[in-house]
């Protein structure tokens, strides 16, 4: 019959893997496609068993997977995004991509012929392109994110972030009664700085600082620019004790670390601010704002100080 | 609009179709887990896609939502939602009879949908003397994304559909699994005319 | 002879395919109950020689209402005509009592076979 001839030579003319199995695994029909690919001919494979063939098939996976097409006769699919792929073939793009076999989309469907022994058709698709581009664009999302999340300058947290970052802990210390605390500090007299050494001057100061007060924090301190030449640190399941330390280490670290910009040294001091979470705190803003007030008092002290919100030291 | 809508009969009628379907689906799927299924009556609603989006937002979490399409004869075709509890995850691939380690949980997800979606929709296909292909099930949401996320990118191309819905419960492994089936708007008209015609035959 | 007859399910299509299936002697009178519970009421007011049970129903099941009659001792011939068709539930259904189990849909043959075998024809 001719629709039969037309269906053969489709089947190998098809950019598609076909290969049907009987119920003991044997395969019965290998398409053009496979013997390029698997570069094996049709004489060596029909009538020998699957996993002779392709001995890196998961047999049990496998059969389990088979087991199920020909029990609830309904067809069953592996993608690559689960699997990349199940018989190791070689790809169209070896120069292209880092893949090493081709990522391949397989579908197992169900063959009911009249008067015949029950068979699976195996499509294997090529999507090696699909995979390769799918990782880059997740690679691209995850670098995007990330970058929505630093502040550029300093490669600290930026203000939105660090925020975000303040409400969840805020919260989670609210609903655990851990403690929480918040060093909020502010480099003096940056205004003449930049006055005197130029933005480009300004910069390295902060990017400096950053560098050294990111190395005094433990792990799950969270450091961000809050704005200007003012940066703020959320220190979880900290009470002001430990604030405190902190706080007192990092205003030493400022007065002591030394910039070199364009052979000159510059020497900076900043005011440092710390509060503690109270029960009368009941939005992360108020916490804020009591940091905020204490470094307003450090300023007001005369600058190269740490003070501590008032109505702590009160209680 | 109101010829979308289905009349008490024809409500009737792709209920009992539902039902009958249902029934197979878990007799074969208690077979092939070695389990029982516990049935309930499915309901049947039409729904607009802001009220699809809120059900899918109330189900942020859902530990897994999969979707896969169907299409047979008539113009009959919809895609159909797979949604799990968090809790439940780590007892599928006791369920699969898997071993733990031999597939991520992604996998045995998807692979339960699959065979969920594809065993009610086969002897729902057979009683309307149709048959169902299907497209590869795809996770929409997982531990790493909320479906929201997912979602909130997309305008939907219908403002009405066709919802079903179907809950499975594992008895042995306290399991639970909601499937949505979405006939979308046009498709629906072509629902009708099948329920017609066997509606007819009483 | 003439048998009182209830055909209990919560689809209208499948009460009528029921009703479509009964010879005439016993589809003529038969009463009809739209979940377990109103046939319960009913099975409690009167006596009915032969009920068609559902299992999957909104209010009562079907397994709620073959417990209910065993408990209250009412016992007519119970044909549980249901889509839910695992072998659990067919034995569950036996053991409370239950004649036969038939799969929806229902079909004729089957159905007067069932009844022949009790002596309802």
């Amino acid at each position: 019959m001719p629709a039969d001839d037309f269906c053969t030579d489709i089947a190998n003319k098809l950019n598609t893997g076909i290969l049907i199995i009987d119920s003991q695994y044997n395969i019965v029909l290998w398409n053009r496609y496979l013997e390029v690919h698997a570069n094996k001919k049709p004489e060596n494979v029909i009538g020998q068993n699957i996993f002779e063939i392709f001995p890196e098939l998961p047999e049990k996976w496998f059969k389990r997977k088979i087991e199920s097409v020909f029990q609830l006769k309904t067809q069953s699919f592996c993608s690559w995004e689960q699997r990349h792929h199940l018989f190791e073939l070689p790809h169209t793009r070896p120069m292209t991509t880092d893949s090493h076999f081709m990522a391949q989309n397989c579908s197992f469907l169900p063959l009911e012929i009249k008067d015949n022994n029950e068979h699976v058709c195996i499509l294997i698709e090529d999507v090696t392109d699909v995979c390769h581009y799918q990782s880059k664009l997740k690679k691209t999302l995850e670098e995007l994110a990330q970058a929505n999340r630093i502040d550029g300058l300093t490669q600290v947290f930026n203000r939105k972030h660090w925020e975000e970052c303040l409400e969840k802990e805020f919260s989670r210390a609210r609903r655990y009664k851990h403690g929480l605390a918040l060093i909020m500090f502010d480099l003096d007299h940056f205004k003449l700085l930049n006055d005197t050494y130029g933005h480009l001057g300004g910069d390295i100061v902060l990017i400096e600082t950053a560098k050294v007060i990111s190395k005094l924090l433990r792990l799950g301190d969270l450091f961000g620019r809050y704005g200007g030449e003012e940066f703020a640190i959320i220190l979880p399941n900290t009470d002001m004790v430990g604030a405190l330390d902190v706080a007192e280490r990092i205003r030493v670290a400022i007065s002591k670390n030394i910039i070199n910009f364009q052979e000159t040294e510059i020497k900076v001091t900043a005011s440092v601010g710390v509060a503690v979470i109270t029960e009368a705190d009941t939005r992360y803003e108020d916490l804020i704002s009591h940091t905020d007030l204490a470094l307003y008092d450090a300023k007001a002290s005369g600058r190269n100080i740490v003070c501590v919100a008032k109505d702590v030291t009160a209680a | 609009m109101s010829d979308l809508n289905l009349n008490e009969d024809q409500q009737d009628c792709l209920q009992e179709i539902i039902n009958v379907a249902m029934g197979q689906a878990s007799d074969q799927l208690a077979r092939y887990l070695n389990t029982f299924v516990y049935l309930k009556v499915p309901s049947i609603e039409q729904v607009s896609t802001i009220s699809l989006l809120n059900m899918l937002n109330s189900n942020e979490n859902s530990a897994a939502v999969v979707s896969q399409g169907f299409f047979g004869y008539e113009g009959i075709r919809g895609e159909a939602l797979l949604m799990y509890k968090p809790k439940d995850s780590d007892r599928l691939a006791d369920l699969l009879g898997y071993e733990p380690d031999e597939l991520s949980v992604e996998e045995q997800i998807i692979d339960l949908s699959s065979i969920l979606t594809t065993t009610f929709l086969n002897v729902f296909a057979k009683q309307i003397d149709n048959q169902m292909s299907y497209s590869a099930p795809r996770l929409l949401a997982g531990s790493q994304s909320a479906i929201s996320d997912h979602l909130a990118q997309q305008s939907f191309n219908w403002d009405l559909a066709l919802k079903v819905k179907i809950t499975y419960q594992v008895t042995d492994y306290s399991f639970n699994c909601d499937m949505v089936l979405f006939i979308p708007e046009s498709a629906i008209i072509n629902i009708k005319t099948v329920i017609d015609r066997i509606l007819e035959e009483f | 002879m003439s048998f009182s007859v209830l055909v209990c399910d919560d689809s209208n299509m499948a009460r009528k395919q029921v009703l479509r299936s009964l010879p005439e002697h016993l589809s003529a009178n038969a009463q009809l109950a739209t979940n377990g519970q109103e046939a319960v009421e009913l099975l409690r007011s009167q006596a009915f020689d032969i009920l068609f049970l559902d299992l999957t129903m909104p209010v009562l099941d079907g397994l709620g209402v073959l417990q209910t009659l065993k408990d209250e001792n009412i016992t007519p011939a119970i044909f549980v005509i249901s889509a839910d068709i695992q072998p659990e539930m067919q034995s569950k259904v036996l053991e409370l009592g239950a004649k036969a189990f038939l799969r929806k849909p229902v079909e004729l043959e089957v159905l007067n076979t069932n009844l022949r075998n009790h002596g309802f024809l």
